[in-house]
This record gives C-alpha cells, structure tokens and sequence, in this order.
C-alpha cells in the first residue's frame, strides 16, 4: 500500500502554478517535495511538505512533447532531494492534464519518467521518488520505493481540506 | 447507493463510497469511543484501526456501550468489544484491532484518513495531536471532565477538529502549559475519574458530525476547523474559542516535522 497525502492548499497552489503559459513549452512540469513514513505491512505514506517550480529558463524547446525539462532543472530537483546533507528528500515529478476525474500516464509521461526518476537515488537514496500526474480534481502517480525498485503505483492519494477528498485507482 | 444508506442520500449521490473508503483511527474505546464505534459503520465508514490496551472492568460499565456482563469476567479487551459491535452493524468491515497503546500502533495508524482521540490526559492529546500534525492527518478530539464545583459538581467537554494547516488544541487553549504541569502533579495520586455516559454520548455525536461534514459537506461551507464546547450542566454546545483562533496562524508546528524522522535511514 503507498499512499500519498498532501494539504489542499498546496495542491492549489501546484495546479495554478502548473497552469501558467510558458513562452514555448506546451505545458508546465514541477516537483513536489516529500516525507515519508513507514506503514505496517511493509507500505508507505507520502507527505507532500513543498513544491518547487521549472524555472522558465529551464525548459528545453521541443515541440515533440508538451514540456521537456533541461540539465539544470534535474540538478536544481537533485540539489533539492539533496537537501543540503541533512535528511533525504523524495522528490516526484508533477504536471497536470487539464480535466476533470480520474486521469493516467501518457506513454511519453511513462518513458521519460522512468528514465530521469530513478537518477534521484544517486543523491537521496533512502527515500521513495516517483512522478504525479494531476487531473484538476484527482491524481495518479507511479512510486520508486528504493533504488533498483520497479516503480508501485500509488494506490490512495488524500488531498487534507475542508472538504477532505481521498481517491484510489480502484475506485470506480 | 448502498440501500442501507439511502436516508442519507442527501450527503452526496457517491457519499456510500467515499465513507466506505475512509480508514477511520479511534484512540480509547471506552466511553467517548464506544459510541464511536456504534456511530461511525452505521453512517458507512467500514475500515478502522482500534487502539487501546485496557480490557473491560465492572467500572467501565457505566459507560462503555456494547460491553457485557460477561465481558468484565472474562476482561476481554476493548478492542474485541469495539471489533465485535463494528462486525455486529457491517459484517464486511475491515477492523485492525490494536490491543496497545496508540504509540506502539503508528504503522497502523499512518494510515487512516482521520484519527479520532479518546484520550484520558492533556498530555496524550498532545502527543496524539503531534503525531497526526506530522502525517497530514485531520484529529477529532473528544475530552470530558466532571469537576467539583460550588453546590454540586460541573460537568464538561468538549470535541476539537484540527487540521493540518489550521489553529491547533495550543491554538484554541484547550492545551496550555499550566493544564500539563497540574496534570503532571496529579500523575499517581488520581483515583478512578468519574465519567458518565450521557455527556460523551454528545461529544461523540458532535463528532461524527464533524467527520461527516468533512467528507461528505451536506452544505457550501464545510469546516476545517471547529470546537464545540459542552457544558453538561447548562445542557449547551457553544463556544467563543474558535472566533480568537481561528484567523491565527499556528506557531506550535514547525513545518518541517513531518514523516518517519529518521526514514532515510532505513
């Protein structure tokens, strides 16, 4: 079981960050920090604690795809999963399909996450990394647990507000 | 919708499932958690975690809803009684019953949506506060008291939701360090805390209805926060705490206190 937990306002304030124009890129990608905790059974909650935006400069133009990130915007996450030495962050990748409900990985958004995600480790390895997709009102996200792990689905995700929403990829 | 459930069709047209899938946590099944336990499978909820290591006595039975006269001679645990009146209203429920104190129970714990605390001390609702601050858990606090006063006793209590990101119990002053020295001063000395049903009957009630509000908002202004004070002798709900707390951001948080503190080290 890995569930993903985070305050409402953040995940507010991710979508509206994530719905800016860009000068060239199609769409805009960031990285949600994260804690972790262990679950009986051998699970993991993640708490979301911050979100730290692509720079603009940082996106590569490639029209091939909605947003391609450059070199310095994985050394800016890496420095950030870093932490300054001091305990690991996780560090998920995030963007956002712009409807409403349940959402998915694109096979672009699968290919290129499994390829960069798996670099956080080098530098926090004890903590999970994964990639988030949000829709406008739910999310769905892919979980590295350790480093050489396959990557889990999240199964739950808990967005903590007045209301209280919590959706998992079994429901409906 | 689940037929069961129909009368309370107004909480939403998927208001069965997303009570269905809420993991609710209870911290002290006896009075305050007894109702609890009555309360929240008939409005749907059908995962719990149950934590509490006492096992029922004759002087719990005053209170502690769907023990039995067997139960004290047999000193079943809590837990059985609170898994078998949960089985007893939804057979499917999926119950982990924790026969331990709550600290030895956070694995299971982490993961509930919500986290109800029955606690008997200011200093456990401290800690079980904390703990849900740093999982990013919203925690219903039901506390009540009997209290010598002139002519007669007063009674007392009073249910808290604290969120993530709202005032908290040091917020609203039901915590403060004068209430946790004098209770460290008792520690030893108390005898049996008198306790009736009647008054947690209300603070339970009261929140359930904070829980629901919250996940199933039956109206546009769902609370994130809120305090509903009890005064058992007036037969009142009413408070004043929430109108200084409520714009106040809390201080009693840092921000970076959250998850397993030493996760990254395996």
């Amino acid at each position: 079981m890995i569930i993903f937990r985070s305050r409402s306002d953040l995940l507010d304030a991710v979508r509206e960050d994530l719905h800016r124009p860009h000068a060239f890129a199609a769409e805009r990608v960031g990285f949600l920090v994260c804690r972790a905790g262990r679950l009986a059974g051998g699970g993991i909650v993640l708490l979301a604690v911050g979100y730290d935006a692509v720079a603009d400069e940082h996106y590569l133009d490639d029209p091939s795809v909605g947003a391609m990130m450059g070199p310095a915007a994985i050394r800016a996450a890496m420095q950030r999963a870093y932490n300054g030495g001091a305990e690991d962050l996780g560090i998920f990748h995030v963007h956002m399909h712009g409807h409403l409900g349940r959402t998915g990985f694109s096979e672009v958004d699968d290919r290129e996450s499994r390829k960069f995600v798996p670099d956080f480790f080098n530098v926090a390895p004890g903590m999970p990394h994964g990639a988030v997709v949000l829709s406008l009102d739910q999310a769905v996200g892919l979980c590295w647990p350790t480093p050489g792990a396959m990557p889990a689905p999240i199964d739950r995700f808990a967005s903590v507000g007045a209301p209280l929403k919590m959706w998992g990829r079994d429901d409906g | 919708m689940d037929n069961r459930l129909v009368s309370q069709s107004f909480l939403g047209p998927d208001s069965d499932v997303t009570l269905a899938g809420l993991t609710a946590g209870i911290v002290g099944l006896c009075g305050g958690g007894s109702h609890l336990v009555h309360q929240l499978p008939l409005v749907g909820i059908s995962k719990f975690v149950l934590a509490d290591p006492d096992i029922v006595e004759d002087r719990n039975r005053n209170r502690l809803l769907g023990s039995t006269p067997a139960d004290a001679e047999d000193a079943s645990a809590k837990t059985a009684v609170a898994e078998r009146v949960i089985l007893s209203i939804n057979p499917d429920a999926q119950v982990t019953a924790c026969r331990s104190r709550w600290q030895e129970a956070v694995e299971s714990l982490r993961r509930c949506d919500v986290i109800f605390g029955c606690v008997d001390s200011y200093r456990e609702r401290d800690d079980l506060e904390r703990f849900c601050r740093r999982f990013l858990i919203p925690y219903i606090d039901l506390g009540m008291d009997v209290h010598e006063a002139p002519g007669g006793y007063s009674i007392s209590g009073q249910v808290v939701l604290s969120s993530p990101g709202g005032p908290c119990l040091w917020c609203l002053g039901i915590l403060n360090e004068k209430r946790l020295a004098q209770e460290a001063g008792r520690y030893g000395k108390a005898g049996s805390r008198p306790q009736v049903v009647w008054p947690n009957g209300v603070l339970a009630s009261l929140a359930v209805g904070l829980l629901v509000q919250l996940v199933c908002p039956w109206h546009g202004s769902p609370q994130l926060t809120a305090c509903c004070e009890f005064d058992g002798n007036r037969h009142r709900v009413e408070t004043n705490r929430l109108d200084t707390a409520a714009n106040l951001r809390c201080a009693h948080f840092r921000g970076d206190e959250f998850g397993d503190q030493f996760f990254a080290r395996g």
